[in-house]
């Protein structure tokens, strides 16, 4: 299978600063799998997710090695044709669904200006193309939470509506950075079944998480990622049933732990 | 939201009840005699009787509540009673003044938004550069400098040593300028420290962050998302300073011998005119609460955040 985002020797440090934040990082999201990246907080998880979309500050960080998608470095890219491929391509589900919209649009006109901006659509069609993808995720009465504000809409819908959003210019990656982590356990699970759609329909994701619950229920492979460097990676069966370093073990062992609190509590 | 505006409507009278009553009890408590000071303007050396006659004409004989109350009567019918300086009623005076100072102010809010807008985005899109050191400089040295002494150098500036404006003019366009500009300046100079600072605020917000995320153009990203979004609490202060504009226009219109309701308050103090000082400072305080009732009106409009389901704050 073609590989879709290949990632190669990517270190990210800050200017004028020689300590890496990320070192050496080298991977591949394939179409139609999930890779998950695990750590606990500070390895360089979400710093690699922004570095892949370009949201790193030019003038704080210093990005180097190649970001490949489809075959064309984006890190080598004009900014008018990254952004032609950010938010098309690759498309990204935030961390936070009730803060990542602007609190004085509404649903509707989020959803048509990143249509707009990708394609010639006129804004009827754009808006009949974000109700279908709205309508897609189980959402109910479309028509309504296009006409609403964010702050009017759950945490668990908003999140719907930004997978809606990633999902609908047909991209070929996602990148999912902690997009469960801020919801309940009813809504964590209807996001993981989208994951899982998502990667029926040929979609490459990259699902980072500091949860290994989230890992192992959706994901095919597994980076673990300590201080910047990946220190363990192989597919989900390896690094659940057969971690080779201490680090994994531990992070593995911690949820154990709690785990087996929480059936004493019961 | 019209439950909202009958509440601030409530509020208004009874700011306004405060305010006419300060103004009534502290020019009561003041060591001159208003009968006294008209008496000695138009005549030459009244008698006692004279005096007394011209206080109970006034009505500066009743006790100060029941001067209020025949004050506030008429007030409500529209009468705030005849001007002892000009011998004409206060409303028409009112009236005739208002308009010169709603010109000045009005062009000075213009300048106001011109010169803020522009400048504050440019200095907070280039955060710690060359423009935006100096811009610092400037707008603290625009928001240092008094009001009266900065109309005294633009007027020798300007109208002495390179006159392109006369010292003393009114009616025209060309006479409006620098009176304005003398408002807008120390306004300008801190509205955009204040815009500056929201943007800058505004723009590592997960908002922008995710707007860049989906791939939205920059200049959509800085208007759409960071300006609209910095707008709340400028609009916020710019109806305040609308307030102040007026309030404040008294020492402005007095350096350019500007015919508006600052100057015509500042004479009325000097002659002891107590209708026209009531009246003045009842239109002053109205217009204040009412600016700062547009503030909100207009903040709610364009951030529903700011309202809950019942339509209120």
């Amino acid at each position: 299978m073609k590989n879709s985002l290949e990632i190669k020797d990517l270190n990210i440090s800050l200017v004028g600063n020689k300590n890496p934040l990320v070192q050496n990082l080298s991977f591949d999201v394939r179409k139609g799998k999930i890779l998950g990246i695990v750590g606990e907080s500070g390895s360089g998880k979400t710093l690699t997710c922004k570095a892949i979309i370009k949201l790193l500050n030019e003038k704080v960080f210093k990005v180097s090695g190649s970001i490949k998608l489809d075959g064309n470095n984006i890190l080598t890219m004009s900014e008018k044709q990254s952004r032609a491929v950010i938010g098309k391509d690759i498309s990204m589900i935030m961390q936070n669904p009730m803060t990542a919209f602007n609190p004085m649009m509404k649903i509707g006109q989020h959803i048509v200006e990143t249509i707009k901006a990708h394609t010639e659509l006129t804004k009827k069609q754009a808006y009949a193309l974000g109700s279908s993808a709205l309508e897609e995720m189980n959402l109910q009465r479309v028509a309504e939470i296009m006409n609403s504000y964010p702050h009017t809409l759950s945490g668990g819908m908003l999140q719907r509506v930004m997978i809606a959003i990633a999902l609908m210019l047909e991209p070929s990656i996602i990148i999912a950075d902690e997009a469960t982590t801020a919801l309940d356990v009813k809504n964590q699970a209807i996001i993981l079944e989208q994951f899982q759609r998502m990667r029926d329909i040929g979609i490459g994701l990259l699902v980072v998480t500091h949860d290994f619950g989230v890992i192992a229920q959706v994901a095919d492979d597994v980076l673990v990622m300590k201080a910047g460097e990946i220190i363990e990676q192989g597919s989900v069966y390896q690094i659940f049933y057969n971690p080779k370093t201490e680090y994994t073990k531990e992070l593995l062992q911690s949820r154990f732990l709690v785990d087996e609190e929480q059936l004493c509590l019961v | 939201m019209l439950g909202y505006i009958r509440n601030r409507l409530f509020s208004l009278i009874i700011v306004l009840i405060g305010v006419t009553m300060l103004s009534f009890i502290f020019s009561n408590i003041s060591s001159v005699d208003p009968a006294e000071a008209l008496a000695r303007r138009s005549m030459l050396s009244p008698t006692p009787k004279q005096i007394e006659e011209i206080r109970k004409e006034m009505g500066l004989n009743l006790p100060i509540y029941q001067q209020y109350l025949n004050w506030l009567w008429g007030a409500l019918r529209g009468e705030l009673g005849i001007s002892l300086l000009t011998r004409n009623p206060v409303a028409a005076d009112l009236a005739e003044k208002l308009p010169a100072t709603f010109l000045i102010v009005g062009l000075a809010s213009l300048w106001i938004i011109i010169i803020t807008v522009p400048l504050s985005i440019l200095s907070a899109l280039k955060k710690g550069s060359f423009f935006d050191h100096t811009l610092r400089m400037i707008t603290i040295f625009g928001i240092s400098i008094p009001n009266f002494w900065l109309g005294f150098i633009l007027l020798v500036a300007f109208a002495i040593m390179l006159p392109f404006f006369k010292v003393v003019d009114y009616g025209n366009f060309k006479s409006l300028i620098l009176p304005s500009f003398t408002i807008a300046i120390p306004m300008a100079a801190s509205s955009i420290r204040l815009l500056r600072a929201t943007i800058l605020a505004n723009m590592n917000k997960d908002f922008v962050i995710y707007a860049k995320a989906r791939g939205i153009s920059n200049s959509r990203i800085i208007w759409q998302h960071i300006l609209k979004n910095s707008l709340p609490p400028m609009i916020t202060v710019f109806c305040q300073y609308l307030g102040y504009m007026i309030a404040g226009s008294a020492i402005v219109e007095t350096v350019f011998s500007w015919p508006g309701i600052g100057s015509h308050l500042v004479n009325a103090i000097i002659g002891r005119d107590l209708p026209t000082i009531n009246g003045c400072v009842l239109v002053i305080a109205v217009l204040f609460v009412f600016f700062n009732l547009l503030a909100d009106l207009v903040n709610s409009m364009i951030n529903p955040k700011m309202l809950n389901e019942k339509g209120e704050f």
